[in-house]
């Protein structure tokens, strides 16, 4: 169980940072999944901290020892590359032994590691088998073995799942989940899907610009975002840019994608976005009048209905596509009792939303 | 406070890292000397010869070079018979590779295998197949005589541009055939597909979609071919005779018969420069060739022949196209067999079938051979070894400079040693077989020991053809191991030497072997160079056949020739059963 710690680390391809005085820590035994979009710089970070990559600037430290010179060889980084590559020449058993066979082991002591890692991995049947033998989930699962024989300091995982079948990528990251549980060993998870994140994570880190925006445990991050990008990363549903905006003495005005909305005036924060939650959403078949909508401020949406998935045994989810220039869609819950006959595909609807329901981001 | 900038760039020493430096250098060291010591430095003293006069430089040579009736002419044939056989080879390459990669059958891989033999085969052997074949009481022209009834034979492959053509399409008919089946293979049909939901007319379709996607592939295959026949030199110094001569058999003459070394150094610096160019515009073509096969995943419906299934009119293509690849067949294997035949057939009665191969003990044509025929098969073989070896050694040191790259690969720096090793290959890659041997000539010649080590420059010319083919098979596999895997074992705490036995070599030793078996046959039947060098007991099998083609047998040469083709055979299949042959240079 080690801790990692990586102070202003950048990185330039082509004279193009992708990676700026970045910072990051990762905690005892933690496994901390690194979230962001395809060309984040999350793969160029985790090579950094395998050692294949050399940054250009910044320090890694690892249990206060400065590794950042370090070969990979002397890092004992257990590192899962996101294609499947097996030594193609060698049985899986030969892949898992060659890391111990590199550090010098012990014959016994090599027989012994593979059992216990093939067991941890339950890859005890392929053993013998060649890697073009092998499916792609357990090809996955090996390298996986790989890694961990050697006991490494810490796993790497570079978006572990992306060429896996949908059916077995649950499995696979519940088994890295245990596994990671079982040794102890302290994790940095790299993927863009944020359901990933959810799933197994100990910690986000959501990185983009070359730097990590926002760090914490997911409920943490979900409830308060630090801005419109990272909610949009982390998968929340109806989550708009602002344009602009414009400040009257009492409101605040902000022109969004989905029109402008007129708010209490806003002085805590900067602006950079809107999200409502689905279950905010008031749905009408007819307009309303400001007289129907009582006192307090509403913002009113008009739209259609593009279609409707049941939630729960109550709740229906619809996706509503907004009128306006550009295709945006509001994904909104409403009750089944009262929706399941009304709404149908194609119909005219009207969105209404309390603005002390409008998350502020 | 702030740290100095320097220490982040020096990355902590290891044991490992100082040895792999070690390695690096040595291997660096190696391969310059190699190529300053016995390329580079003797061009220099081609250019001495061919620029200075008297200690001053001079365009003189180059003016009478140019001046000169004969060279110019043979400059010009050079092209017009290289132009001329890539457009036949062409013409009756291009419907077979579309059969070829059109239709199934069985033996089809067997098929494109026996056709590629002609493109290993040794020069001289070949020459010698043509002369049994189409001579004037050759097969082809007895066949045609019974037939006919006429006296005249139908070809005269002796002073004429025929013999030289045909022999240079047997030759390269198979570089067109092998390049071209993958374009054919390679063309995305679903592009055609959508063309045609598209609306759009059959000419127009093949114009905009299909020619665009074999285009590049016809253009690399016509460049190689032009440059082989661009630099032919046994055929044509043999059936060309005084008439017809391309660059090469003038860059010899001048030196060897006229022993103008300053008109031959300058042809071969004119030569040098048409080949770097023609080289150059060739790997500009390969690399979009290349660019353009990736990312390719659906190709040529493969057809099995039915001929049930078929219309009349499909009926008669197909049957056509059979016979098309029969003739194509025969005239690829007629000369191959007539050797093997002529080598069993005694010239007078009273001679055994096997006198030609007892004779290979014998010492009765010393005065032409300066050798026994066992002596040069000897030498062949022996030159043929070590120059696989010195081969193999050289391409290895090549890789292990390579393979460096990673290093700057680390920093998401562009590797500049690929680029480098490339261009100080280019060179010798566009050099002729007698302009290298000329070089090592003019270089060492002054040397006491010259005359004795005539076999180690008959070697090194050979090593230095056989290098650029090597080096691009075995770059190829090594191109093909997939970085992260290299990345993986160093994270598992491999060692940079353990990375290069365990996992490099393993994964490149199947283009290693085919590279070391193809060098050993281009050595194997190597003529120009050698028959350059050549001296006293030196000889090879193929200056041999060379030297018999006046005495009044055949059957000893034919033997001789017997052996190299069954060599080159085995090296052939060898080749085959182990990985694929590239015939690219």
């Amino acid at each position: 169980m080690v801790n990692l710690e990586i102070n202003d680390l950048s990185m330039r391809y082509e004279k193009k940072y992708i990676l700026e005085d970045l910072r990051l820590n990762v905690e005892h035994g933690e496994l901390l999944v690194l979230l962001g979009e395809s060309g984040c710089g999350k793969t160029t970070l985790i090579k950094i901290i395998a050692g294949i990559i050399e940054p250009e600037k910044g320090k890694i430290i690892m249990e206060d020892e400065d590794i950042t010179l370090f070969s990979p060889q002397r890092r004992k980084m257990g590192y899962v590359p996101q294609a499947q590559v097996l030594f193609p020449h060698m049985t899986v058993k030969s892949n898992i032994s060659f890391g111990l066979k590199s550090h010098k082991k012990s014959k016994e002591e090599i027989k012994e590691k593979i059992r216990w890692v093939a067991e941890l991995i339950q890859i005890e049947e392929l053993l013998e088998r060649y890697s073009s033998e092998i499916s792609g989930g357990q090809k996955q699962r090996v390298a996986l073995a790989r890694a961990m024989a050697i006991e490494p300091h810490m796993l790497l995982l570079d978006e572990p799942l992306s060429s896996i079948d949908a059916t077995g990528r649950e499995s696979l990251a519940l088994t890295i989940r245990r596994i990671q549980k079982e040794t102890e060993t302290t994790t940095i998870y790299v993927t863009h899907n944020q359901e990933e994140a959810r799933l197994i994570s100990d910690r986000v880190a959501v990185i983009y610009d070359g730097k990590v925006q926002q760090i914490g445990k997911v409920t943490e991050i979900d409830n308060s975002p630090k801005n419109y990008l990272i909610a949009k990363i982390m998968g929340s549903p109806n989550v708009w840019p602002i344009f602009y905006i414009k400040e009257t003495d009492e409101n605040t005005i902000l022109n969004t994608t989905v029109g402008e909305i007129k708010l209490p005036k806003q002085t805590n924060k900067k602006i950079t976005g809107i999200s409502i939650s689905p279950s905010c959403f008031k749905p009408s078949l007819e307009k309303k009048s400001r007289t129907d909508l009582e006192k307090s401020q509403f913002i009113e949406f008009k739209g259609e209905v593009k279609s409707m998935v049941q939630r729960d045994e109550r709740t229906i989810r619809a996706v509503i596509e907004l009128e306006g220039e550009k295709f945006d869609y509001a994904k909104i819950d409403v009750d089944k009792e009262d929706f399941e006959d009304i709404l149908s595909s194609d119909q005219k609807i009207f969105l209404y939303v309390d603005t002390s329901e409008v998350n502020i981001l | 406070m702030t740290f100095p900038s320097f220490s982040l760039k020096k990355r902590i020493g290891t044991k490992d890292e100082v040895l792999n430096k070690v390695i690096i250098a040595t291997a660096s060291l190696v391969i310059v000397l190699f190529f300053l010591l016995f390329f580079y430095v003797p061009l220099t003293k081609i250019l001495k010869f061919s620029f200075i006069e008297q200690g001053k430089i001079t365009l003189e040579y180059f003016s009478d070079v140019i001046n000169s009736p004969m060279n110019r002419s043979a400059l010009i044939f050079s092209f017009y018979q290289a132009f001329l056989s890539t457009i036949i080879c062409l013409v009756i390459g291009i419907p077979a590779s579309y059969f070829l990669a059109k239709y199934e059958f069985r033996g089809k891989k067997v098929l494109i295998n026996l056709l590629t033999i002609p493109f290993v085969l040794p020069p001289i052997v070949v020459l010698l197949g043509f002369i049994i074949t189409y001579d004037a009481n050759g097969w082809v022209n007895t066949i045609w005589q019974t037939i006919s009834g006429s006296n005249n034979p139908l070809i005269n492959i002796f002073g004429s541009i025929e013999g030289i053509l045909i022999a240079h399409i047997f030759y390269n008919i198979s570089v067109i055939i092998r390049i071209t089946i993958p374009a054919w293979e390679n063309i995305d049909y679903d592009l055609i597909d959508v063309a045609k939901t598209l609306g759009t007319s059959k000419w127009r379709r093949f114009r905009k979609i299909i020619f665009p996607q074999i285009f590049n592939h016809i253009v690399s295959a016509s460049l190689l071919v032009f440059i082989y026949a661009f630099n032919s030199f046994a055929i044509v110094l043999y059936l060309g005779q005084v008439r017809f001569q391309t660059l090469e058999v003038r860059i010899y003459k001048e030196m060897v018969r006229s022993l103008d070394f300053q008109s031959g150094t300058a042809l071969a610096v004119i030569q040098l420069i048409i080949n770097t160019l023609i080289i150059v515009f060739y790997l500009v073509s390969e690399k979009r060739t290349r660019r353009m096969a990736m990312g390719k995943e659906k190709s040529l419906k493969k057809e099995k022949i039915n001929f049930r299934k078929y219309s009349t009119g499909k009926k008669l293509v197909v049957f056509i196209s059979i016979i098309y690849m029969i003739s194509l067949f025969i005239f690829t294997f007629a000369p191959i067999l007539a050797i093997i035949i002529e080598s069993f057939k005694p010239a007078v009665e009273s001679v055994s079938s096997f006198w030609g191969y007892g004779q290979l003990f014998s010492t009765e044509y010393n005065s032409y051979l300066h050798s026994a025929p066992l002596r040069m098969l000897l030498n062949t073989l022996w030159f043929a070894s070590l120059n696989m070896i010195i081969t193999i050694l050289i391409s290895l040191s090549l890789l292990f400079i390579i393979r460096n790259r990673f290093q700057r690969l680390r920093k998401y720096k562009t590797s500049r040693v690929e680029g480098m090793i490339s261009y100080l290959i280019l060179l010798p890659m566009a050099t002729s077989s007698i302009t290298l041997a000329v070089g090592l000539f003019l270089q060492f010649r002054t040397f006491s020991w010259y005359n004795n080590a005539v076999w180690v420059f008959i070697i090194l010319a050979h090593v230095l053809i056989s290098v650029p083919f090597a080096t691009r098979s075995i770059l190829a596999s090594y191109n093909r191991i997939d970085v992260e895997l290299l990345n993986v074992a160093s994270t598992l705490g491999a060692s940079r030497l353990r990375i290069f036995a365990k996992i490099e070599l393993p994964l490149i030793l199947k283009g290693l072997i085919v590279g070391g078996i193809f060098s050993f046959a281009i050595s194997l039947g190597e003529f120009g160079a050698t028959n350059f060098l050549v001296k006293t007991e030196y000889g090879t099998l193929s200056v041999g056949i060379y030297n018999l083609f006046g005495s009044h047998t055949l059957q000893l040469p034919a033997a001789m020739a017997s052996i190299l083709i069954l060599i080159t055979i085995l090296c052939f299949i060898m080749i085959q059963k182990i990985g694929d042959i590239d015939l690219k240079v």
